[in-house]
């Protein structure tokens, strides 16, 4: 079977600097991590870079680092090591059971994080558990690096924040003690398949009251996003099955969900309010409360 | 011939046969070796790139248009293209329908649905050519179009077929006693209206064709398809040559499915019609989505459906209306909805019955052959209606079938008689006690909360070979080498099924008693004789009849021969492990391969073919009655799922099958064929789907939301139930296994979710959206 | 513009000029006449390009044949040593875990890769792992079947060779 990958011209780099100088320089390009995305995005013709930089071989920007407080992930850190990192499980689990319903083995050899979230696609499934999770991007170029909330980084479908001569370096994850963290895909079959809803829970319950309380859900909107609606419901509100039931219904006014070929909109409407109530219940159990109703 | 090479006579012998040296046993398949090494080889691993053409085709966007123009200048400027081939390149016919004369092979004139060849690129390099496809410019003037099939039914403004005057394009009946009689007699009637969608065939080998031009205007046509011989014709009418200067090889495929039946002599015609008018080898691979938006799927359908029983649980009417969509062409449509029609009533003893089918057409992709071949839709909602039927009766949906079920001596609603080879009651009764099906079913009907679970059954038939009259016919070439090696050539192909690598060399083993290992079988190939398609579950059944015929003739040669070098009389010789003996005295032998060594030295013919013609009846199309086909296979299935009554999605948690289609020659190879099959059938229940724009396109044709089960959908898979109810005319009873277990399987599955919610399913498919909304519409919500 | 790159493939030294624009799998399949590894869907969603790349399975198809610059490729071809077939490609022979054939070399690569990582596996292990591979054919059963047995095979091999030592 043949493709035709229009003609390109192939740069890499080898560390970070050359590659912002290269960004820098350089008009029309993409950036070439893993690969899974872009080459797709090139046989199908919804990419046609002139330049493409291959920054796969960049080792600075592949580590995992757990600083007490923060875990640091470098953008070019495998989907499949985030699955393996003890790091991510101990300290962001909410991150590795995403990561672990991503799609492939040979895929997540392959994918890296930080092309994950700068692919930018609304169904991005690393997405959600870094935004219950707090996590900070750092943007870096030749002028110097920024650190912005990813919350802030989606800008509609494949558009983000990074500017033109910007790379995404790193994710930084603020350690959530006390936390439980939950994750739920559905798709349209088990397992390696996109999301038709996902659905990232983190809770902290202080006294049988949430004491905090973070929602986040792709596919569902033109980016992934975070329900404050929901958060807002639960804020300080006793823990108890008939709040969440009542509360997770508030994820309505946070998305604005399409019909596509993978659902229709009412259908992820529904799904994003009883994910979003399955969610929050499995959350609890991390934490050892049990919640039942029904 | 001498009358002992007769071949009914043979094949009459050879069923007697009690006792098997390799027949029923679980033989390793010959290319387990290479293809485990990845070293066997396809169609596109003979593609050399710069060696040869490279073919890219340009499809058509438009839904219904006529094709005003078409402007190639600024794809000739592309470097290394060597032409923009169109309609009027044709040297041959430009017509390739199977049923009607109805389609082109490259539009002509108009095109009928988004996705049909307009035009064939060929270029020296493979990413030139496909640059230059997308330079080629079409100008259509669109026309109006029709997607939906009950609203073609109506139009007469809008026709995909103009010539034709209606959008129907075939219409077919059965007719039985008297319906109205019968729901006079009914204490129950049920009606429902059914639909089911299309299925790709997802082989994972798209289609493929290298065509190599030879001197004195002969080609030879490395190609995906499942009738080499019709591979061959459709080419021949194509480039206009005679079939003779034409050989066609089908090497491993990767696939078929039915689908290379339809799509494997068009993609060979269209590498075959560029190598003819260039005179260079031309080579040409679907890309998926090209091969989703092109190659025909499995029919979409409506089907209305009316039921009547006694209260004692005896069918007494059935009136049935089914609507195939059939898209823009008719292809095999006619004759699929032909098996549909007289399958319509299930495995059942109905004594009225009315049956009408119509083959409509749309602009949307056409219709094909597909594992069980309008089949599984009609079986799907002839179970749909017994369960209904079970329900109202208060009767064991089990029970209701058993009172029902077809047995020897019983007419079916075509009034043919089936007076053997009838296993189907047995295999459910056996089923029935595998699976625990009572106990389950009493536990699961009372379930709920938010995971239930069901268990359904599915029981079907499928006539063997062609229907009615339609000709049908077995061959093959054994060869006895010099040196004791055997080689048959047989036009079976080797898809993945496993015939011509193994039962047919079982076949060939057990009747001349050659060691299993000296048989290498030559398959896919116009080298042998005309064998019929590898359809119809045919491979191991009536396509296999030819090496059994011919191996049986070769057997008469030897026992003769072997009589008289060891002086006794024919019927005392018994061959096995390498020697022809006397059966009272085995220490009296010679070797295999010295008794081929005297065969040669003597004068006796160590080649034979073994040409059979299956007997038939006739059908009345006029009166709707009369004979269908020479015997039927059975299967039946028993599904358990859970749902997930929240999200809607069914997780099927185990599958029971149950086969009664006469000898099973290799049985590990049936297996491999019942669990395959299961798994597709329950990937087209849950989860695949096209999704259809307002102009009929496809939008997903592609693996990424065309989703197919994986190792994580599929479920466990029990050991099969076997009835081994011998048919006469397939090799020592077998009647065909292919397309079995699909067949049943949309009805199984669908019952036990029907089960599980206490809702009839009516609609295909299962997906979790469609089932949360089925549940959300009959229950009224619960998250 | 040609750009030459020099790897290992299935145990020996490769050297080859390659477009930028090349995939690893057309470079495998057409210029150096591997054609184990298939071409499905083209896009990641069935592992048939499957091959290792550094010992971990990755997709050819979604793979710059400049990327392997410098690494080691193993395909289906390079997997059977001395004709030695591996004890995976023996228990797909032995479990009919083959019929068309055009998955196998992307199954028996990613279950030998598992067995080596994992020699005890669970069904749902095998399962698991193997999610990223279509088989259209086999409805899977073999094929998980054959991974246990390769597994078995394996394990009952080492341990006579640790009884030897």
């Amino acid at each position: 079977m043949y493709y035709r990958i229009p003609e390109i011209n192939y740069i890499y780099a080898m560390s970070l600097d050359e590659a912002l100088e290269l960004v820098e320089k350089l008009d029309d390009y993409r950036l070439l991590a893993g690969g899974t995305d872009l080459i797709i995005d090139m046989k199908i013709g919804r990419a046609k870079p002139k330049n493409v930089v291959d920054i796969s071989r960049i080792s600075d920007l592949k580590f995992i680092k757990d600083e007490g407080n923060y875990v640091r992930i470098g953008s070019l850190v495998t989907l499949q090591e985030l699955v393996e990192s003890p790091i991510i499980r101990g300290k962001a689990p909410v991150l590795s059971m995403a990561a672990n319903e991503m799609a492939s083995w040979q895929i997540r050899n392959m994918a890296t994080v930080g092309g994950n979230l700068c692919n930018a696609s609304p169904a991005a499934d690393s997405a959600p558990p870094l935004m219950v999770l707090n996590a900070k991007l750092v943007l870096a170029s030749k002028k110097g690096e920024r650190e912005i909330p990813i919350t802030q980084f989606f800008k509609g479908p494949r558009k983000t924040e990074l500017r033109k001569d910007e790379l995404l370096k790193e994710i930084v994850i603020p350690y959530e003690e006390g936390s439980g963290q939950y994750y739920i895909k559905l798709g349209r079959r088990n397992a390696f398949t996109l999301s038709v809803v996902s659905v990232a829970a983190l809770v902290k319950v202080d006294d049988n009251r949430f004491s905090d309380v973070r929602i986040a859900l792709n596919s569902v909107a033109p980016t992934p996003v975070r329900s404050r609606s929901v958060e807002g419901a639960l804020k300080n509100k006793e823990v108890t099955y008939e709040a969440i039931k009542k509360a997770s219904k508030e994820v309505l006014k946070d998305i604005s969900p399409i019909s596509d070929v993978r659902a229709s909109a009412e259908y992820r409407r529904e799904m994003s309010v009883a994910l979003t109530k399955d969610a929050l219940i499995g959350a609890l159990k991390q934490l050892g409360i049990e919640v039942r109703g029904e | 011939m001498s009358s002992s090479e007769d071949p009914y006579a043979l094949m009459e012998k050879w069923l007697k046969a009690k006792e098997f040296l390799v027949v029923g046993k679980g033989v390793r398949r010959a290319d387990a070796l290479e293809k485990a090494m990845g070293q066997a080889r396809f169609v596109e691993d003979f593609y050399m790139p710069g060696h040869m053409l490279f073919i890219k085709q340009v499809l058509s966007t438009e839904p219904h248009a006529r094709i005003l123009g078409i402007d190639a200048s600024k794809a000739l400027e592309v470097p290394s293209v060597e032409g923009v081939f169109t309609a009027k390149d044709i040297p041959g016919e430009n017509q390739v329908g199977y049923a009607l004369p109805d389609q082109p092979l490259i539009a002509e004139g108009k095109v009928r649905f988004a996705g049909e060849l307009v035009a064939l690129v060929a270029a020296k390099d493979f990413d030139k050519a496909i640059e230059a496809a997308e330079k080629v410019k079409i100008m259509y003037d669109p026309l109006p179009y029709v997607l939906d099939p009950l609203e073609a039914m109506e139009r007469k403004d809008i026709l995909v077929h103009g010539e034709v005057g209606s959008n129907i394009a075939f219409r077919t009946k059965v007719r039985k006693g008297d319906i109205e009689e019968g729901f006079s007699k009914s204490d129950v009637i049920v009606e429902n209206e059914y639909r089911t969608h299309h299925q790709d065939h997802v082989y994972l080998e798209t289609e493929g064709a290298l065509a190599l031009p030879e001197l004195g205007d002969r080609l030879t046509v490395i190609s995906a398809g499942q009738y080499p011989h019709l591979v061959r014709a459709i080419v021949a009418r194509v480039v206009g040559l005679p079939e003779s200067n034409i050989k066609v090889i089908i090497p491993y495929m990767g696939g078929g499915f039915g689908g290379k039946d339809d799509e494997g002599p068009l993609v060979a015609a269209k590498a075959a019609l560029i190598a003819k008018l260039t005179g260079k080898p031309s080579f040409l691979m679907y890309t998926r989505d090209e091969s989703m938006l092109m190659h025909p799927k499995r029919e979409a359908t409506i089907i209305k459906y009316k039921s009547g029983a006694s209260r004692d649980g005896k069918l007494q009417a059935i009136e049935v209306k089914i609507i195939h969509d059939t898209g823009a062409y008719s292809n095999r449509g006619p004759f699929i909805l032909w098996r549909a029609t007289v399958h319509a009533s299930g495995p059942y003893r109905v004594p009225h019955a009315k049956v009408d089918g119509y083959c409509i057409y749309t602009n949307k992709v056409y219709q094909g052959s597909y594992r069980g071949f309008g089949n599984p839709s009609v079986q799907f909602a002839a179970e749909a209606q017994m369960d209904s039927l079970a329900r109202k009766l208060g009767i064991d949906p089990v029970e209701l079938r058993l009172k029902n079920l077809l047995r020897p001596g019983d007419l079916t609603i075509t009034g043919q008689q089936l007076n053997e080879s009838v296993g189907v009651a047995d295999a459910v009764a056996k089923l029935a006690k595998v699976s625990e099906w009572s106990s389950k079913i009493k536990a699961y009907s009372s379930s709920n909360g938010r995971y239930r679970r069901g268990i359904g059954i599915g029981v079907a038939w499928h006539g063997i070979s062609t229907s009615r009259g339609v000709p049908d016919w077995s061959n093959a070439l054994v060869k006895i080498e010099k040196d004791g090696s055997v080689s048959v050539h047989t036009g079976i192909v080797e898809m993945g099924q496993g015939s011509p690598v193994s039962s047919h060399r079982q076949i060939a083993s057990e009747i001349l008693g050659a060691p299993l290992d000296v048989v290498t079988v030559d398959f896919g190939t116009t080298d042998a004789p005309d064998t019929g398609a590898t359809h119809a579950s045919r491979g191991t059944s009536i396509g296999a009849i030819g090496v059994y015929v011919a191996a049986a003739k070769l057997r008469e040669r030897l026992n003769k021969l072997a009589s008289e070098l060891l002086g006794t009389s024919p019927d005392e010789i018994e061959i096995k492990d390498g020697k022809a003996y006397l059966r009272s005295n085995p220490e009296k032998y010679i070797s295999w391969k010295e008794l081929i060594k005297e065969a040669y030295s003597r004068g006796v013919e160590m080649s034979a073919t073994g040409y059979f013609f299956l007997p038939k009846g006739k059908f009345n199309d006029e009166a709707g009655q009369g004979y269908a086909y020479p015997a039927f296979s059975y299967v039946a299935m028993v599904a358990e799922v859970e749902v997930d009554t929240y999200t809607g999605k069914v997780r099927v948690l185990r599958i029971w099958p149950a086969l009664a289609a006469g000898r099973i020659i290799n049985p590990t190879q049936v297996e491999g064929q019942v669990e395959g099959a299961a798994v597709q059938g329950m990937g087209y229940v849950l989860m695949e789907q096209f999704v259809f724009d307002n102009k009929g396109r496809i939008l997903n044709p592609n693996l990424t939301d065309y989703v197919v089960p994986t190792a994580l959908d599929a479920p466990e898979i029990m050991r099969p139930v076997y009835v081994e109810d011998i048919f006469k005319y397939g090799p020592f009873g077998a009647k065909g296994v292919g397309e079995m277990a699909l067949i049943p399987a949309p009805a199984a599955i669908a019952n036990a979710v029907s089960n599980a919610l206490g809702v009839q399913v009516t609609k295909l498919p299962l997906t979790p959206e469609n089932v949360y909304f089925l549940i959300k519409e009959k229950m009224g919500k619960k998250a | 513009m040609k750009i030459p790159i020099h790897f290992i493939l299935n145990g020996e030294e490769v050297s080859v000029e390659v477009e930028p624009n090349e995939l690893l799998l057309n470079l495998l399949r057409e210029k150096l006449g591997l054609t184990g590894p298939k071409y499905v869907c083209g896009i990641g969603e069935c592992g048939a390009c499957t091959v290792l790349l550094d010992g971990e399975p990755v997709l050819s198809c979604l793979t710059l044949a400049v990327d392997v610059d410098g690494h080691e490729v193993t395909t289906i071809e390079g997997l059977a040593k001395d004709n030695e077939l591996t004890a995976v490609q023996k228990a797909f022979i032995e479990e009919a875990a083959v019929q068309c054939g055009y998955c196998t070399p992307g199954f028996i690569i990613m279950i030998d890769k598992l067995l080596k990582e994992n020699p005890n596996p669970t069904e749902e292990e095998i399962r698991e792992y193997i999610r990223g591979n279509l088989c259209r054919c086999t409805g899977y059963v073999n094929i998980v079947k054959a991974a246990l047995k390769a597994a078995e095979e394996l394990r009952k091999n080492t341990s006579l060779i640790k009884i030897k030592k």
